[in-house]
């Protein structure tokens, strides 16, 4: 069953078209990555699922009902954890765990409990009488987290929520978000750190210039461009490095330079190592190191979008 | 309606519950009531504080003194010459009556006695001395013919006259224009409060907007309609709240009688927390940022306030800015209110009940558009 599903989605600010015809699946137990850079249009995908934002076109349905006519019912099965911390700081943990659940109708001793189970689930019980002002990054986002997960939603929307965090906290939220999966949540999880979609998501979405031009699983994604590879070669100084002569070794598709490192993305059937080698020490350029890597995500979404994730 | 409820209910709660807010929306409105006092001094009867500079030192001059104190609503006091000017000048006197040297001659002899009255405060407060004193000496004048230039004639028939036995009753009329003063006062003070406390509690929905609340807040069963509502029903409370505190106060803990039965006035009142809110949301549909909706705040509300007479009569200002003032909420909201110390029903100034409302009117639609002209996701409606 699908607990979300777009179909030709679309939205225009003015001339710019932030959403262009896209369609996506998330199916009910899946931890679905979303990845995109910067004004890929994954904010605005989420605002429009969130309900944020009208459409221009296309349709959104939470499990099988189009939002725009259930818009309550989809609601009420969502939970949204956004970027932003959304929390009021001059409230206790509790209090604004217990206001944000009490707008989805709970009351009573069935809300004291939802609060109070959300609060242990980020582990922040003991701290539900603080205010926010007295709590560490992390902890802000674990309470921000509890405030998305009171209401027991069967979808919940998480857009980055480890940014800016110490990597104790990140862990925390990531064993979090494979606890809610196992509890029965279908998760949907933006982030800019490739290795954490990869760690915990079970299907990964590619979003460039409004579209997903990418789906699949971690497996089927990286079979994409199986048909390359990447060798990294380290180098004392790129001063005599002439980037047009190494494209011209065959089999060579691009190459990209970060401080002393030369990325060469090749064609996997063409045994071009020797020539590549040659290159360097032809040209006297020293070789520290070379290796040659597996595709990963990032290798991925460089190949697919032409981009690294962070740009 | 449970979500608005619930909205209403937490914001209540966390103004409730911090005492910089409950300061703020709840005492802040009686310093009106402490600035009329400042302006108008205690409520009770109004006394004349009258100098008296005796420079004939005579039997006459001396009864014309006791004369006068015996003036309901006077308190009299010996001064000196010298001492007039700054007691008039820094208010501890209303006015100074000088009775000249031969004050007493001249009235013996059947002439008009050199009194000189003095006092910043024009005619007001000359006027009701005046007219006594031209009574009281026209009598003297009477006997003074009758004793013929005579003078222990005079004395005799003057004697007959302080001790006759007919008993003029006099009944004075509580004078109740400065209770109205204070009044219109405390209430020009208290719309200025009510424009700033609904200017504040939209502001909070841009707040809402800057801490990124407001993206959970619609992410969850609520839209953007029900969140301004609950924003308005929350306004309304608190300007409820405001008005009846104000209005208690100043008629049962600072015995100010406004004129006007409570419950009119409140109910008038309520006409313009309408208002308010209506403008607080234009604002706030018109500002892109809290910062800029402070500013077009003081921009807006101050300014209207002086001009429309909240501070000072709007009598002592330019024609034109009384004429600017017509077109003005607070304006219509004091005259309403003079209108009605005045002794007109509320049914005779509907018109200006109907200009209130419309005021109010425009403003929520005005709003209403604006708010519906925002495509990004940092609008509600």
């Amino acid at each position: 069953m699908n607990v979300l599903e777009i179909k030709n989605l679309t939205k225009k600010f003015g001339d710019f078209i932030a959403v262009d015809n896209m369609s996506l699946a998330v199916q009910e137990g899946e931890i679905f990555g979303f990845l995109g850079s910067n004004g890929a249009g994954k904010s605005t995908t989420i605002n429009m699922i969130a309900g944020l934002l009208q459409t221009n076109g296309g349709e959104i349905k939470i499990l099988d009902k189009n939002i725009a006519s259930h818009s309550k019912l989809a609601k009420m099965n969502i939970g949204i954890v956004p970027q932003d911390l959304a929390i009021y700081e001059d409230m206790t943990a509790y209090e604004n765990v217990r206001f944000f659940a009490g707008l989805y109708g709970l009351r009573g001793a069935e809300l004291k409990e939802r609060v109070e189970e959300a609060l242990v689930f980020v582990g922040l019980l003991d701290k539900q009488k603080s205010l926010p002002k007295d709590f560490s990054g992390g902890m802000k986002r674990r309470l921000n987290i509890a405030c998305a997960i009171a209401h027991r939603p069967k979808l919940i929307i998480m857009d980055e929520p480890t940014v800016g965090i110490d990597p104790q906290s990140r862990n925390y939220i990531l064993t979090s978000v494979r606890k809610l999966n196992e509890m029965g949540c279908t998760v949907i999880y933006t982030s800019h750190y490739m290795e954490e979609v990869e760690e915990i998501c079970s299907r990964i979405a590619i979003m460039d210039h409004g579209k997903v031009i990418a789906e699949g699983t971690k497996e089927q994604l990286k079979a994409i461009i199986t048909d390359t590879r990447d060798i990294w070669v380290e180098v004392k100084n790129t001063e005599n490095l002439e980037e047009a002569a190494l494209k011209e070794i065959k089999g060579v598709n691009s190459i990209s330079i970060e401080e002393n490192v030369i990325k060469i993305n090749s064609q996997s059937e063409v045994n071009n190592l020797n020539h590549i080698i040659q290159f360097f020490i032809s040209r006297l350029i020293e070789i520290r190191s070379l290796q040659e890597q597996a595709p990963n995500l990032e290798t991925v979404f460089l190949t697919l979008t032409g981009r690294n994730l962070r740009d | 309606m449970k979500e608005v409820l619930w909205l209403v209910a937490n914001s209540l709660r966390s103004i409730f519950t911090n005492k910089r807010r409950i300061f703020s929306y709840v005492l802040v409105p009686l310093l009106g009531i402490f600035i009329a006092f400042m302006a108008y001094g205690d409520t009770g009867p109004a006394k004349l504080h009258a100098g008296i500079v005796d420079l004939d030192k005579s039997t006459l001059s001396k009864n014309t003194t006791s004369f006068i104190a015996g003036l309901d609503n006077i308190k009299v006091s010996n001064v000196s010459q010298t001492t007039v000017k700054n007691k008039i000048s820094s208010g501890t006197l209303d006015c100074a009556i000088i009775l000249e040297p031969g004050f007493s001659k001249a009235i013996m002899n059947g002439e008009k006695p050199e009194i000189e009255i003095v006092s910043i405060k024009g005619a007001q407060v000359t006027a009701f001395i005046k007219a006594y004193l031209n009574n009281y000496i026209g009598n003297l004048h009477s006997l003074s013919t009758a004793a013929n230039g005579d003078t222990a004639v005079f004395n005799t028939l003057y004697q007959n006259y302080k001790n006759a036995e007919f008993k003029v009753s006099a009944h004075s009329l509580k004078d109740t224009s400065k209770n109205n003063d204070m009044t219109i006062q405390t209430i020009g003070f208290l719309l200025m409060i009510m424009l700033n406390s609904a200017g504040g509690l939209s502001e909070l929905i841009l707040k809402e907007k800057e801490n990124r609340t407001y993206f959970r807040l619609m992410s969850a069963p609520i839209d953007g309609k029900k969140y301004v509502l609950s924003n308005i029903i929350v306004n309304m409370v608190i300007m409820t709240i405001q008005v009846v505190v104000t209005l208690t106060a100043m008629t049962q803990v600072f015995g100010i009688s406004a004129g006007i039965p409570f419950w009119e006035m409140t109910g008038v009142m309520m006409f313009f927390a309408l208002v308010s809110v209506g403008l607080s949301l234009v604002i706030t549909a018109f500002a892109t940022s809290s910062t800029s909706a402070s500013a077009l705040q003081n921009l807006i509300m101050t300014p209207t306030c002086l001009l429309a007479g909240c501070f000072w009569p709007v009598e002592i200002m330019p024609k034109t800015a009384q004429k600017i003032a017509d077109f003005l909420p607070q304006r219509w909201l004091l005259d309403t209110l003079t209108e009605l110390q005045k002794g007109h029903t509320l049914g005779s100034l509907s018109l200006n009940l109907a200009t209130l409302f419309a005021f109010a009117l425009v403003f929520f639609m005005i709003a209403i558009y604006k708010f519906g002209r925002n495509n990004n996701v940092r609008s509600f409606i």
